[in-house]
This record gives C-alpha cells, sequence and structure tokens, in this order.
C-alpha cells in the first residue's frame, strides 16, 4: 500500500497528531522525518532560497529526507480561518515550492474557510486518492478529531495552571514550529528550565479566546497565528513576570505583530530573532541576563 | 595584609581587568586588545596586573563576565562568572546609586539597561547583528585611514555632519564609500557616522524605551567624544561618562566577586598554568553537535556544545 510522508515542520506542529490519528485508523502507512537535525538543516539549506524563513528552510530539508522514502509526500495548503485570519504566504506557498523543488507526489488539501474548504474535506480528499470509502473515512476524521480534541485540552489546562506557580513565569511567544523544533527552541526551553523558570507557552492556550484578545492590543491585525500568539499577553496579564519573543530569521508576520505587542506591553521582554547560527553563546548571554534580572538575585 | 578582587571583562574586542580592595576603591587596571584570543589576552591582561599590584594584596575572588566569561571563568577558576548586563548595572550601581538609565555599547553588543530605584526593571539588548557598535566603528576608521582613538576627536571638528543610513551595517558602509567618493571632507563623513551609531541605537535597541536622566553611557564606544556629543544632542539631556566608563564591566564583576567569596585565596601566576582547548565535530548521531573541549594543565576540565549531554 501506498506510504505517506509527513516532514516534521511548519505543519506537522499543528495538524501532526490529527493525521496520525486519521492515518491510523485507516491503517495507512505513513513515515514522520526525524527531529530537525543538522543534516536535515543543510539538506534544508541547499533547497532553499535567500527569502525563505528558517522554518521553511528546515521544513525543506525535511522534505527532501523523506523524498526516497515514501510515495506521497502530505503538504497542505493553507490560506486562510475565515475573515481576518490569514496566514503567512508560506502556508500558501509551501505545497507549490515541494512540487516544484522535488520530485515526488504530493497528496495536498486547501483550507480556506473563506470558500468553505474545512480540515474535513481536505482528509476526505486525500483519503479518496489513497482509495479509502467515504464513509470510512468520516468516522476515521471524527475520531481523530476527538483524540486531538482530548489531547488539546489537557495540554491547554496543564499551561494554564502554571500561572498559578509561584515560581518566575515567563510568557513564550512564539509559533510551535520553531518553540519545539530541536534546533530552533529546544535548548531555550532547556535552558529556562534548568534555571526553574516556568514557561507558559502562547501556543498551548484557548486560540478562541486570545485570537478575540488580541482586538486589545489591536484591532488591525488579519494574521491568524500572530493573533493567536499576542492574545495571550492580554489572557496571562497580570500573572507573568516577562515575556520572550522567539522568532525565526526573516518572519514576515513577526516582524510586525511582534514589534507592535513589544512598544504596547508594560513588562520586560527580550526579542530573540534566530537563524541558523550554530553558536548558542549570544542567546544564552540574553537568557541568563533575563533571568537574573526577572529574578532579582544580583540585588541581594 | 589588604584583601582585594579581581574582576576580568573579556569583550569581543577588548579585555579588562580590574582590582578592587573591600571597599570597592580601584587599586589598578588594565586595558588591552583581545585580537580574537580572549586566553592569550587574558595571560598578558593577568601578566600587567601582577606588576602593579602592591605586595600586601591578596586576592580573594576572582570574577568573569563577557563573551568569553564561561572560557576564562575556567582559566581563572573563577568563583563567579556572569553575564555582562548584570555585571555593568551592578558596577555602575556601586557609584552611581541614582542612576535611571544606563546606556552601552561595546565591540560587538550594544545594550541599554532601565533601572528604577535601584532596581534593573527593563533592558534590551541588540539582536545578534552587531550592526552600529564598536566593532563597526574601528573597521571604518581603518578604512578612513584614522585611529579609533583620535576618530571621536575628529567628529568634533565639523559643523556638517553627512546623513549615512543606520540601520544595517552594510548599507551605512556603501553610504559611506559613496560619500567620500563624490567628495564631503572627512570630519564630516566621520561625524555623521558618530550620528548613525547613535539614530541606529536608539532605533534598534532602545526603541519604546523611557529614557530618563540621570543617564550614563558606557563601554568602549563612550570613550569616543563624537558619539557623547550627538547622544546629547538628540535626547536632549545631559549624558555622563565616567572616566572608567570602560572598565564598569569589569568593577560590577569584580563587585559580585566579593559579594559571592567563599574564604579561597587565589593566586595570579598563571605562567606555570597550561591551558588547551580542542574543538571537534562529534560523529555519534546525526546532530553532529560542535563539541569543545577544555583542558587545564592536560587534565579535561568542561566540555561544551553536545546537545545529549553525553560529553
Amino acid at each position: 500500500m501506498d506510504k505517506v510522508g509527513i516532514p516534521r515542520g511548519i505543519f506537522y506542529y499543528y495538524y501532526g497528531d490529527i493525521w496520525k490519528s486519521f492515518f491510523d485508523y485507516l491503517k495507512i502507512p505513513y513515515i514522520i522525518s526525524p527531529s530537525t537535525n543538522k543534516e536535515i538543516m543543510l539538506l534544508g539549506t541547499k533547497y532553499s532560497n535567500d527569502e525563505m524563513c528558517l522554518a521553511l528552510k528546515t521544513y525543506l530539508g525535511h522534505v527532501s529526507y523523506l523524498e526516497d522514502k515514501c510515495d506521497y509526500i502530505l503538504v497542505p495548503r493553507i490560506d486562510n480561518f475565515g475573515l481576518d485570519n490569514q496566514t503567512c504566504t508560506n502556508f500558501l506557498s509551501a505545497y507549490d515550492i515541494v512540487q516544484n523543488t522535488f520530485n515526488i507526489k504530493t497528496l495536498n488539501y486547501n483550507i480556506d474557510l473563506e470558500k468553505h474548504e474545512t480540515l474535513k474535506r481536505g482528509l476526505i480528499k486525500i483519503g479518496k486518492i489513497l482509495n479509502k470509502k467515504h464513509s470510512e473515512l468520516v468516522k476515521a476524521y471524527k475520531y481523530a478529531m476527538k483524540k486531538y480534541k482530548e489531547k488539546r485540552e489537557s495540554e491547554i489546562m496543564l499551561n494554564f495552571n502554571k500561572l498559578n506557580s509561584s515560581k518566575v513565569k515567563i510568557l513564550l511567544i512564539s509559533h510551535p514550529y520553531n518553540t519545539y523544533d530541536d534546533l530552533i527552541g529546544k535548548d531555550i526551553i532547556k535552558y529556562l528550565e534548568k534555571n526553574d523558570v516556568e514557561i507558559i507557552f502562547s501556543d498551548k492556550l484557548d486560540e478562541n479566546l486570545t485570537n478575540k484578545l488580541s482586538e486589545r492590543i489591536s484591532k488591525d491585525l488579519y494574521f491568524k497565528y500572530s493573533k493567536d500568539n499576542i492574545g495571550a499577553l492580554e489572557l496571562t496579564k497580570g500573572k507573568i513576570n516577562g515575556v520572550i519573543f522567539l522568532s525565526a530569521f526573516p518572519c514576515g508576520p513577526d516582524s510586525l505583530v511582534n514589534e507592535l505587542a513589544m512598544r504596547k506591553i508594560n513588562l520586560p521582554y527580550i526579542n530573540l530573532v534566530l537563524d541558523d547560527n550554530s553558536s548558542f553563546t549570544g542567546t544564552e548571554t540574553r537568557l541568563e541576563s533575563f533571568v537574573d534580572m526577572l529574578k532579582g538575585d544580583i540585588h541581594e | 595584609m589588604r584583601n582585594c578582587y579581581l574582576g576580568v571583562d573579556i569583550g569581543s574586542i577588548s579585555t579588562k581587568g580590574v582590582i578592587i580592595d573591600e571597599e570597592n576603591n580601584i587599586i589598578t587596571s588594565c586595558y588591552i586588545w583581545t585580537e580574537g584570543n580572549p586566553v592569550k589576552a587574558v595571560r598578558n591582561l593577568i601578566r600587567n596586573i601582577k606588576e602593579e599590584i602592591p605586595e600586601d594584596c591578596v586576592i580573594k575572588g576572582i570574577g568573569t563576565t563577557g563573551s568569553a566569561r564561561k572560557l576564562i571563568g575556567l582559566m581563572l577558576k573563577a568563583n563567579i562568572v556572569k553575564n555582562e548586563i548584570t555585571a555593568h548595572a551592578v558596577g555602575t550601581l556601586t557609584f552611581y546609586p541614582n542612576v535611571r538609565t544606563i546606556l552601552e555599547i561595546g565591540g560587538q553588543d550594544s545594550k541599554i539597561i532601565l533601572i528604577r530605584n535601584g532596581i534593573i526593571t527593563n533592558y534590551a539588548m541588540n539582536t545578534l547583528c552587531a550592526a552600529g557598535t564598536g566593532s563597526f566603528l574601528s573597521s571604518q576608521a581603518k578604512r578612513l585611514g584614522l585611529d579609533v582613538n583620535e576618530f571621536g576627536k575628529y567628529a568634533l571638528k565639523s559643523k556638517n555632519p553627512v546623513k549615512i543610513a543606520a540601520r544595517c551595517t552594510v548599507f551605512a558602509e556603501s553610504d559611506l564609500v559613496h560619500k567620500a567618493q563624490v567628495g564631503y571632507p572627512k570630519e564630516d563623513i566621520v561625524a555623521g557616522l558618530c550620528k548613525s551609531i547613535v539614530l541606529n541605537y536608539l532605533n534598534n535597541v532602545g526603541k519604546g524605551k523611557k529614557i530618563e536622566a540621570p543617564i550614563i553611557f558606557q563601554g568602549g564606544v563612550s570613550k569616543n567624544e563624537g558619539v557623547v556629543k550627538y547622544f546629547k544632542e538628540v535626547l536632549n539631556e545631559d549624558i555622563i561618562v565616567d572616566k572608567n566608563s570602560h572598565l564598569m564591566g569589569a568593577i560590577g564583576i569584580a563587585v559580585l566577586a566579593r559579594k559571592n567569596k567563599v574564604g579561597k585565596t587565589y593566586s595570579l601566576e598563571l605562567s606555570n598554568v597550561k591551558f588547551d582547548t580542542k574543538a571537534m565535530e562529534c560523529t555519534r548521531c546525526s546532530n553532529n553537535c560542535e563539541l569543545l573541549k577544555i583542558y587545564r594543565n592536560n587534565e579535561l576540565v568542561d566540555s561544551w556544545g553536545s546537545k545529549c549531554g553525553k560529553y
């Protein structure tokens, strides 16, 4: 049976769990590329051009890793989640970039809520390409969504409860594909945890709340994921000690939305912009001094 | 016998050392270029300091800061290793307890520290790009055939600083070349450069921060009179530059070494200490971590860079 390749980048961090349960239910074999490592990063650099952000670069590395290991690569095209909730252009273009760069068949679906193209329709579409029956696909979709919602709810609960912790609390404003990537966010999270800081993740909060709350910072925004992110500032207001903005270079939405948020909040923050420079020293200096300041140890 | 504390600040461009006593008086200090070799620079620094230190002084604590703090911390067996933001703030607060804003421009980093009631409340540092810092000034000074030490005085001669793009070093440099080629006088270009440093700093590092007096300007670039002049002009406030402004990080870390002393006595004899580093790429897994192993007298004292923690 045809094997589906799932690159561990960008979309994976939003839809990975749903895809896995969906394919599991249908008994469709799939392969997920490993955590980002140097080899994958180098492959990504090889296939990308100078305008692409670090996250898209690594994504292409993951696709390249999978190229000869599966029959299809799963690349969705995500346009919008309704009015004023668009995505970054990378989410729209990844599909075309992969098709034009690599010599492999792709499995593709659209998410474009303005045109009523939903995740359900998308998954059913790719299921049919893989020769599954409609009724079976609807069941698989329901199963995947149920499992996803359960996991998501418990993650949100866990993350939200950290706000009651007595430790120093830092809100990490970052996209999940950066936060949880081994070569981008992992070292930062490891450092903060080692230094006894409670990290509240902006992507693990109820996005229905945060999306709406972002209007308190600005009503003119239209990037869905950025709105979700900075809405977290409002949701956690008064309960956190500081904010870390983490983004991949060069990120279009972040350079607009995060900058705006930085000018409006009244909290200590640092802005970390990462590219594929392998040395952690510069980042460590910034983290160490930030944690020092929040803890206030040096004044004793 | 007097108890003394050594603070060493190893920056990308210069290495600073200072010895203070229990009352934070500076006994001796030294400022030399790092020249890309922090270990060698620190050996020279310690040799200079040893010659000048009075005989009745005993070193009771050593602290290191700056970008090579970890490496030199191992070499000197320091009792405290701290980042430069903390060190600068502590150093400045020791002499200026009322300060509200610290502007700092070093060789590769620039930062702003806001202090209210003697407590750091906010700070910002440049992103990893070194635009508008000392290394940019010194490379441009070389290009113009000037010594970086006389750069500031040269800028003061100008009445009409040229406009130079401030956002990015690469653009600034091409702007500078064009201005020179169409015939602008050198002092106007130099002054324009100093002004661009100030504007770049306020746009990139100081954005959105409330800069309130008293303002203290420090770091190597604070020795440049041109930059100081334009800070005064643009901010419309008085700018304090301490005579030891280039040493504040070293003083701060010496103060922290005093506060964190462990009761040990340290020797400044380094000539019999062998200190080596070896770089290698680990091939155990696909991460291919760049490992750096540190040897003190042929004994492995630390290794860095491993993601899995096996080393």
